[in-house]
This record gives C-alpha cells, structure tokens and sequence, in this order.
C-alpha cells in the first residue's frame, strides 16, 4: 500500500480555502468558520505569534535607491484579538529630479540647503540627496461577537526634515449570512515639515527667501467599502475614499525652469509652489475569482482630485500553485494620470513678469504613465516553518508629451499660467526605468 | 465548566442552565448533539437551540443516504442519468471534489460501497477478495461526471455524503446562532464541534476529548478553545482482526482494503469543523503518517 507522504501545510491551505467557498456561499446562513479575525484566519488555535520580514531594494535608473528593511511581529491571543507592531527603515541614497528642464549647456541648480549642483548638457537635473526614515505602526484588531470586527493603528514616522503622527481605525460588519462584508474607516495624520535650510518662498528664487520653523500638513481620510461573495467562485468588493489635505503641500525642494520665451532654453529656476489645500477621492473596485487551482486578482483604481488630476490604475495577479510547496504569481499593472492643473514643464516668464499663483514641474504631477511587469514567487522548505517569497518588479514610467530639448521648445505652445505645457507636438517619450526585489519570510509559532 | 467532546446522554430536546451557561441537547444524525451558550437569557439560548437543532435536521434530511426523498438517493438512483443539483448540494460536491484531487484519491465519496463487503465488528471475518475487487468496480470519483451543476455517474455507483455532513452541519448551525443571540456559543455534533468565540471576560471555552474506548468516563485531552472546530476521525470499537493484525475501519479507496497502521482515532483543532473533519479524516487515511501529515499540516491535533 501507497504510504508515501507528500505533506506540506498547503493541504490544510487549500482545505481552508475551499471551506471557506463551501461555508460562505448560498442559502440561509453562513458558518462561523469564515469570520475574517486573524485566530481564525490562521486557522488554528496553537499559533500565538506571528512575523514577517522582508527586505526590498528599489532602483531607478541612475536615480534613487532605496533599501527598505521590515518587520512585523504579531501577537494573535485566542479570542481572535491580534496586536502587532512593524518596523519600517528607509535608507534612501541617489539623486531626484529637481524639476528644472534639461538644457543644451550645463546648468547650476542651487539647493534650499545651499547646496549647488550642476548637470551635464540634455541631461534631466537632479539633486542628490542621502535620507533615511525610521517608521513605528501599531495595530490592533478586536473581533466583538462573531459579526463585528474593529481595527485602530497608530503611525510615526520620522526623517531628517519630515515627521508623520496619525491614527487610524475601522469598522467592518458582516452582514446577510456574511454574504455581504461593510466597512467604515478613518485616520488622521499630522506631519510636519523642516527642510534643511529653511523652507523657501514659493516661485522664488531658491537661495533668496526662506521661511523657518516647521511647516504643518493636516490629512484627514474617510472610507466607506462592501465587499460581496456573488458566487462559489466570485467575490467583489467597492471601496471609496476621500482625503483632505491642508497646509504646506509643496515640495521643498522642487523647482520649475524658467526659460527664455523665444528660444526655449532655461534662463533660471524658482522654487515650485502648490496650493494648500487638496482633496483626494478614488474608488477601488477589485475582484477576486476562484478557478479550479489559480486565483485571478483584477482591480481598477480610479482618482481625482481638486487639482484636476485623474487617474486610472489597472491592476491584474494570477496565482498559481506550481506544487503544493510553490506558487507563483504574476502581476501586470497600467497607470496613467491627467496633470494637475498648475503642472509646467517650464515657465515663459520669469520676474519681474506676472507669475502663476501655483507651478509645479514635478513628473508626479505631470501626465504620467506607467507599465509594471512582476511576478512574486512563493516556497516552502520541506520540514521547515515558515514561508518564503521573492517578488521582481519592472516598471517603465514616462511623462506623456514632455519636451525631449531646447531644440524643440519654440514649438511648443503655452498654457493658461504662461508656462510650457505638454502635448502639444513635438514631444518625445523620455522614460526611466525602475526595478525592485523584494525578499520575504513569514513563521508562525 | 467542560465541554465533553463526546456528549454522554443522548435524550430528546432538552435546555439547563449549567452555572453561567445555558445547555441544549437533542439527537440528529444518530448522535447526541449539544448546544453551550454563554448568556444568562434563556430566551435566546432557547431561540439558539431551536436554530441549531432545526439546521441539524434540514441538513440530514437532505444529504442522509438513508432517506429516499432528497438528493442523495436522486444521484444513487439516477442509473446512469444526469442529476441536476442545488446550489448548496453543488459547493459540497466541489467540497469533495476538492478534497478527492488533494488527496489523491483518498478521500472518496463514493467509497461507501465498499461498506457492503466490510463488517467491523471486532470478528475476523475477511471479505472475499473478488468480492473486494467488485465491489471496487463501482468506487472512484474520477469515474464521475461533474461539470459544477450537473453529476453524472455510472449506474451501480452511490455517493456518500457523511464524510463531510455532520461537520458541515456543526459549522452551518454555528452560523446561525447569531440570529438568535450574540452570545458565544459551541455547537457540539456527536464531538465534532465548533466555538464561535471567546465566552465573557475573554475566557476561552474547556473542551475535554474522550478516551475512545472510554466514551463519557475519560477524558484524554483538555484544550482551551476560544474560537474554532474541532473533530475526530476513527472509531475504536469498529475494526477487524485479519492475520492477527487489527484494521480499523478506514478504507482505502484505491484498495478497497483498510489502510493499514491507521490511528483508532485522530483528533484535529482547525478554524473551521469542516477542516478539522477532513484533515482527521485524511490524516487516518495516511496509515502510520498520520501524525507526520498533521505535524506538516502545522495543527494542533492528538492521535490516539
């Protein structure tokens, strides 16, 4: 008789998994089993701790790097109550662009720190910069009755000019036979902001005025989700959001080119400013569907915000189990975003001409466009705990319609603030590239 | 307090109060079921008990092979012909299709034929091994059409849902509850059993496993279980004695014969009775790997 053992706790995963579909599903009533606290979903009562690290490393081509080391213990007690704590360091080492357009000579960038910089013809100017930012999250997750679940978190964050308070909680109910799961939820963050040097005047120039002190930014955010088991193999969830921000928004160290109105080439830079007040909204649809053995993950993101951004995020996983100690999980995702109404590439006029009230030259509000290509891959080490992930990403991202040089400039038109804006012919896709490894562990005990 | 995993009396209908809980007990599925609420209301751990006990029944008049109106005896009868199926009996046929393929034949339901060849009865009495292999001829799910709606299968062949029955109606029945009362609760079917939650003050409810050739005079395990199933696989008393060897009642499918080496009894914590009930269940049909599958499987669990 045939005896042989081909274990691995992916039994008992994929066991878990379709009495979750058996359970959930169908006409009156639901069992307990599915309930979404961690006791349970860890599917048993021995497990008391739970931890998670992961190491990532994040490259932009011949721009930032990141390591980004974490770790998350979890506390998981046998009334379904969960308490954990993760820390998060950021040692970031490169350079990020200024904002400033490329020039056909070198051109000098002065930082708010007093700092100069200068940068090869035709290429994109970037200030160099070393920062590293430590960050504490707590959470705690308390299950009341077999229906109700509350989650509260506290953040802080701090590097060397910024520093990030706030808290968060929600709510989540299941509903019809847990049919139907609903969630409300806020946080509030208060950051504050210290740029070395003092913080500049907006559309000055960077070395002349300074404001000092700390420069406050108050986030509020609500949301309100649904997520429904439709079939035995499809579930749908809805969730939006809708974020205030106020205070000091811009960024310290940003500047926007001024050029010369008839040859296009930059004569100057300002420092970039951006109002003080923005609100965020986007709705997350995702959809998780069951096949025999994989998993297909679909979800849309769509954004707006008051400074007339929109943006689409389409994202799509498939996991599939290799065997019963590997699986593997493609990932493609699309982005693409309108600019912010304030987004330049560059402004025609500098002082003493009138200047915009708000400019801004950063990519991040620009017409920006990504692809990312991924794939994470998952193991077990037969006889040994845990879990071990290695996820590889790709992501091409470029700025639709952006000037590729001053040869081109005199073409381009001129938007409702006298900058230089996009899409208006002539421009040329100049995109970075960007790679990062994540190595991951997961032990219960 | 303590939960017996293995209720002693069986009676009719009944509801005490047990210190600073309420205690339900009925009959269904030929076992004694218990109900444990932790509330002072005896409305609502009545309101409970009728809930639990109603599910109970509804699940066994439907899937019970014993019965000649539901489901069950439409696809045993069916010679050959399509049965269309509800959904609920369609998530449990995927259930079983899941667990067929994971095993890798293992765990069969059509394996109850099997039973007509096979007396555990503590005797030596050894079928026949034509009669095995017959009997054999009309075992094995891969012989079965199942297209997610639609089961067709070959006539001579009967489906068994009592695998998976009592555990899914123990997780079904603690589902309900709520309606009845948000007060925790465990729902005990003939020691298959399911905690909804911690008891008040955060205590997790005692449950005591029965020594299986002990029923209701040991108990051989006492665990905490706040939120949870919890089950048990094999029967003690039913085994067969074949060239001075012991063989439980476990059959192989792929066999037709007991497994061999296979626990008395092997008892499983999971966060659902459903998988408890199924990982004891395969972990009996792993013969002397048993605790190893578990181990592997990374539960808390006690083999007898």
């Amino acid at each position: 008789m045939q005896l042989e053992d081909r274990g691995g706790a992916s039994v008992r995963r994929r066991l878990a998994a379709a009495a979750c579909v058996l359970l959930a599903a169908g006409a009156p009533g639901a069992a307990s089993g599915q309930s979404a606290t961690p006791a349970a979903a860890t599917g048993e009562a021995a497990v008391k701790w739970r931890f998670e690290g992961s190491g990532l490393l994040y490259g932009e081509q011949s721009r930032a790097n990141v390591v980004e080391p974490v770790a998350r213990i979890t506390r998981l007690f046998s009334s379904g109550q969960a308490l954990s704590a993760q820390f998060t360091l950021d040692a970031i080492t490169g350079a990020s662009p200024t904002g400033a357009m490329p020039s056909g000579t070198v051109q000098t960038t002065t930082s708010a720190s007093g700092q100069t910089s200068t940068t090869a013809a035709n290429a994109v100017p970037t200030h160099p910069f070393h920062d590293l930012r430590g960050a504490l999250d707590l959470q705690w997750v308390r299950p009341i009755g077999s229906l109700v679940t509350i989650t509260a978190g506290g953040h802080a964050s701090r590097e060397k000019d910024y520093q990030s308070l706030g808290s968060h909680g929600t709510l989540s109910v299941d509903l019809l036979h847990r049919l139907t799961t609903v969630t409300l939820g806020g946080a509030v963050y208060h950051d504050g902001v210290f740029p070395v040097g003092g913080t500049p005047v907006g559309l000055a120039d960077s070395t002349v005025a300074k404001h000092f002190g700390t420069q406050a930014k108050d986030v509020t955010t609500a949301l309100a989700g649904v997520s429904q088991v439709l079939s035995r193999r499809w579930m749908l969830g809805v969730t939006a959001s809708r974020t205030r921000e106020t205070g000091y928004l811009t960024e310290p160290y940003k500047i926007v080119s001024v050029l010369d109105p008839t040859t296009g080439l930059p004569t100057g830079q300002l420092t970039e400013n951006r109002p003080s007040n923005r609100m965020r909204n986007d709705v997350l649809t995702s959809s998780v569907f069951h096949f025999d053995s994989d998993v297909f993950y679909l979800s849309h993101r769509y954004y707006w915000d008051d400074w007339r951004i929109h943006s689409n995020t389409l994202d799509i996983k498939v996991r599939h189990d290799i065997s019963q100690d590997m699986w593997i999980q493609p990932h493609v995702r699309g982005y693409e975003q309108s600019s912010a109404q304030f987004f330049v590439f560059g402004l025609t006029h500098g002082p003493p001409a009138s200047l915009p009230t708000y400019a801004s030259a950063d990519d991040r509000l620009g017409p920006l466009r990504s692809v990312t290509l991924g794939a994470t891959y998952g193991f077990r080490v037969p006889g040994q705990p845990g879990e071990f992930t290695i996820r590889g990403e790709y992501m091409y991202q470029w700025v639709s319609g952006q000037p590729a040089g001053p040869s081109l400039q005199q073409n381009n038109g001129e938007n409702e603030n006298g900058g230089t804006a996009g899409g208006t012919g002539g421009g040329s896709v100049s995109g970075t590239s960007i790679g990062s490894l994540l190595a991951g562990y997961t032990v219960q005990f | 307090m303590s939960v017996r995993s293995q209720p002693g009396n069986a009676g009719s209908l009944s509801l005490e109060r047990r210190g600073d809980h309420f205690l339900g007990r009925f009959v269904a599925m030929a076992s004694p079921c218990e109900l444990l609420v932790d509330t002072d209301d005896r409305d609502e751990a009545a309101a409970a008990l009728e809930i639990v006990r109603a599910e109970a029944l509804r699940v066994e008049r439907k899937f019970s092979r014993y019965r000649d109106d539901n489901v069950v005896h439409a696809i045993n009868h069916a010679g050959g012909r399509p049965v269309e199926v509800d959904d609920e009996t369609a998530r449990l046929l995927d259930y079983a299709a899941t667990c067929h393929e994971m095993s890798e034949g293992r765990f069969d339901i059509t394996s109850g034929v099997l039973r007509r060849v096979w007396t555990f009865d503590g005797g030596d009495r050894v079928p026949d091994p034509a009669a095995v292999a017959e009997a054999l001829g009309h075992v094995g799910w891969q012989r079965v059409t199942w297209s997610g709606r639609t089961l067709v299968m070959p006539a001579g062949m009967e489906i068994d849902l009592g695998g998976v029955g009592k555990e899914y109606a123990v997780d079904r029945a603690a589902g309900l509850v709520p309606a009845a009362t948000r007060a925790a609760c465990v729902v005990n079917f003939g020691g298959d059993l399911v905690a909804s939650g911690p008891r008040r003050g955060d205590q997790p409810w005692n449950v005591g496993v029965d020594d299986p050739e002990r029923t209701g005079e040991a108990a051989l395990w006492r665990i905490e279980l706040s939120r949870g199933g919890l089950a048990t696989s094999g029967d003690a008393r039913r085994f067969v004695m074949w060239n001075g060897r012991r063989l439980g009642h476990v059959l192989d499918p792929r066999t037709g014969w007991p497994v061999a080496g296979a626990p008395r009894s092997v008892t499983v914590l999971a966060a659902t009775c459903v998988e408890a009930g199924m990982l004891a269940t395969l972990a009996c049909l792993r013969g002397p790997a048993a605790a190893r599958f578990l181990e592997e499987q990374g539960v808390r669990f006690r083999i007898v």
